[in-house]
């Protein structure tokens, strides 16, 4: 330990006593071991949602979109509203395990698995509404641009929905790699440890047969440092691309500049927010506490603080604009934001959104995690306002006020929702039981520079 | 896994060669036809309102469309007789409507009548059918031209279905000139 140089000032990453082998099974056990009520109540109700939700897209693809409450004025709202809510939220997971790889920030390890399953996941949800928006869903094949019968009738590249099929679909494939690759080494391990032929076969078909050799392992990190480096600009893009839908539109509050930068900080700051819900549940149930540690949520609780000012900002840049553009439509599409029949939204979208990060300055409230779990929550509530006001606010009233009208959802708006929301969490919970959930490959390699014995061990030689 | 691939390609291949062997005398499968029927009625469309079971309906007796002349002799005897004698031609004779009035002849007439009027068309020269008179044997004017082809006569049916009233015009100062160089 002698030649090993660590910040004295860096805290354990992985708390408790921990031997490779205490890793190992303390990862493989929420697998290895048996589903116990709680999880199956949970189960239970995450997938009544989602069969609901089915049933509210089957009724809404059936009858047509005139179920929804959307209107000629307002033509997007909370399908739209949810489609980038839920790419949003996506996007923390590739930003912890892409982005924090690429910065050697060693405490990703402990919770990337998870990040990325949720990236997965909500990626997943968000795809569903550009297709169940559709007036013809069947007829959804012809936005790929593939030689046809129509005299080879292509696609117009110059739609941002288009660019959303590209970047949507590139997002959720290359994620999909870079999670799996990451899963190759503990599948192999959940593979070895298992004792049932059925498991046995299972983890053998999903670890594709690997063997933790030297080479392997190079090329390994190399993947991952290549698939890192990929993917930190497709999060940047996805979610520009994203905000590309608002804001090469005319719309009086769509059309910015700042979107672009602005729906990324959005979308880290709501991706951070779900994984703190996540895994503040997560370690508590799968008794991972001493690889998700305080220090991962306190410094995820920064990421949402730092995110979360830097939306506030762009709210405040955006107001500043407005007032200093001169232009009537933007100045009122703000006035009526702020005072309009949607004020209660804004209201609820700026305290949750700029406000309650800012609680985070105190190191007592960010180190606790019950305020942690509950700003978790706020956050992911204003986020899903902020995307519903400025899409909206801005569609509702805009240059002609004989086309003013009003927005209300109806229950198949809300049905879609909530089935989302259940299908998230019947895929979340059922990886959490099939899945190691903790990346215990990577973990075991910081448990000597960052684990809690060894660096009392390495103190007291120092003295 | 190889095994499941070729499988899936050999299920690919077997659909693709099957769809080139569907009922040729059935209308072939259609993918969500939204918009290939027709909600309003076509023209020549079956229609379940009328007693007849047709979208073409006759107009009221009497009525005059914008843009019609109703062709007043009638047909009879007396009323070819009149329109011999009477009916003008009130198109002017030049190279445009003798051209269009050709075209019209080779499509509606020159079956029976023949390419120069003299009643020797292919039908007639195949005996499908026998007694088409030759232009230069009748004494026929434009006027008893044009009722004959607005109301047929003995075998020859009408034609006004077929040709608008300045075509029949046309035709009648085609036929005109094939008779004049007939009686050469």
């Amino acid at each position: 330990m002698s030649s090993h140089y660590e910040a004295p000032i860096r805290r354990p990453l992985i708390d408790g006593d921990k031997s490779y082998h205490d890793i190992t099974v303390e990862v493989a056990a929420p697998v290895e071991g048996k589903a116990n009520k709680l999880w199956w109540t949970a189960f239970a109700i995450a997938l009544t949602a989602f069969l609901w939700g089915l049933g509210s897209i089957i009724y809404t693809i059936g009858t047509g979109i005139g179920v929804w409450g959307l209107n000629k004025t307002v033509g997007w709202a909370w399908d739209i509203t949810n489609f980038v809510w839920w790419v949003g939220i996506g996007h923390a997971g590739t930003l912890i395990s892409a982005v924090l790889l690429l910065f050697r920030q060693k405490w990703r390890m402990g919770i990337n698995r998870s990040a990325e399953a949720m990236t997965i996941f909500s990626v997943v949800q968000a795809g569903l509404f550009p297709v169940i928006h559709m007036g013809r869903v069947w007829n959804a094949h012809f936005v790929l641009p593939i030689p046809n019968q129509f005299g080879t009738l292509w696609t117009n590249f110059n739609s941002p929905l288009l660019w959303d099929v590209f970047a949507i679909s590139t997002y959720l494939s290359v994620s999909l790699v870079f999670w799996w690759t990451g899963l190759l080494p503990d599948f192999a391990m959940l593979r070895d440890r298992a004792v049932k032929p059925f498991q046995k076969k299972i983890y053998s078909l999903l670890s594709f047969g690997w063997s933790g050799r030297a080479k392997d392992w190079q090329r390994f990190e190399e993947v991952s440092l290549v698939l890192a480096g990929l993917a930190t600009p497709l999060v940047l893009s996805v979610h520009t691309i994203v905000s590309f839908d608002f804001a090469t539109s005319v719309i009086p509050g769509w059309h910015t500049t700042i979107f672009p930068p602005y729906f990324v900080a959005g979308a880290v700051f709501s991706g951070f927010a779900m994984v703190n819900t996540l895994l503040i549940i997560m370690r508590k149930v799968s008794n991972l506490e001493a690889y998700i540690t305080l220090q991962h949520i306190e410094l995820m609780n920064i990421v949402i603080m730092i995110t979360g000012s830097i939306v506030g900002c762009a709210y405040i840049t955006e107001l500043f604009i407005a007032w200093y553009s001169g232009v009537e439509y933007e100045q009122y599409a703000f006035l009526n934001r702020a005072t309009g029949p949607y004020w209660w939204a804004y209201l609820l979208m700026m305290s949750c959104n700029v406000f309650s990060p800012q609680f985070m300055w105190s190191k007592k409230l960010r180190q606790s995690i019950t305020f942690s779990f509950i700003i978790s929550i706020v956050v992911n509530v204003g986020m899903w306002f902020e995307r519903f006001v400025i899409i909206v606010t801005s569609l509702h009233r805009d240059y002609l006020p004989s086309s003013w009208t009003m927005f209300s959802p109806t229950f198949v708006d809300i049905g879609i929702y909530v089935g989302t929301i259940g299908f998230f969490f019947v895929l979340f919970l059922l990886y959490a039981r099939t899945f190691p959930v903790i990346a215990q490959a990577e973990v075991k390699s910081i448990l000597k520079s960052s684990g809690e014995n060894y660096k009392k061990l390495r103190d007291r030689n120092h003295e | 896994m190889k095994s499941i691939l070729k499988i899936t390609i050999a299920l690919g291949f077997i659909m693709t060669l099957t769809s080139c062997w569907t009922d040729k005398s059935k209308r072939n499968y259609q993918y969500m036809p939204d918009m290939y029927k027709s909600v309003g009625y076509e023209t020549y469309s079956q229609n379940p309102n009328f007693a007849n079971g047709m979208t073409t309906q006759l107009p009221a007796e009497g009525s005059i469309a914008r843009g019609q002349v109703p062709y007043d002799y009638p047909n009879t005897n007396e009323g070819y007789e009149d329109a011999k004698l009477n009916s003008k031609n009130p198109l002017e004779v030049n190279e445009e409507n003798l051209a269009n009035g050709k075209k019209m002849y080779d499509i509606y007439c020159i079956s029976c009548h023949g390419q120069n009027g003299a009643g020797d068309g292919v039908l007639v020269q195949r005996d499908k059918f026998l007694g088409v008179p030759n232009y230069k044997d009748r004494e026929i004017t434009e006027g008893s031209i044009y009722h004959v082809i607005m109301y047929g006569r003995n075998m020859m049916g009408s034609h006004a279905s077929q040709l608008t009233a300045k075509e029949r015009w046309e035709v009648t100062m085609y036929v005109e000139q094939l008779r004049t160089e007939l009686l050469k």
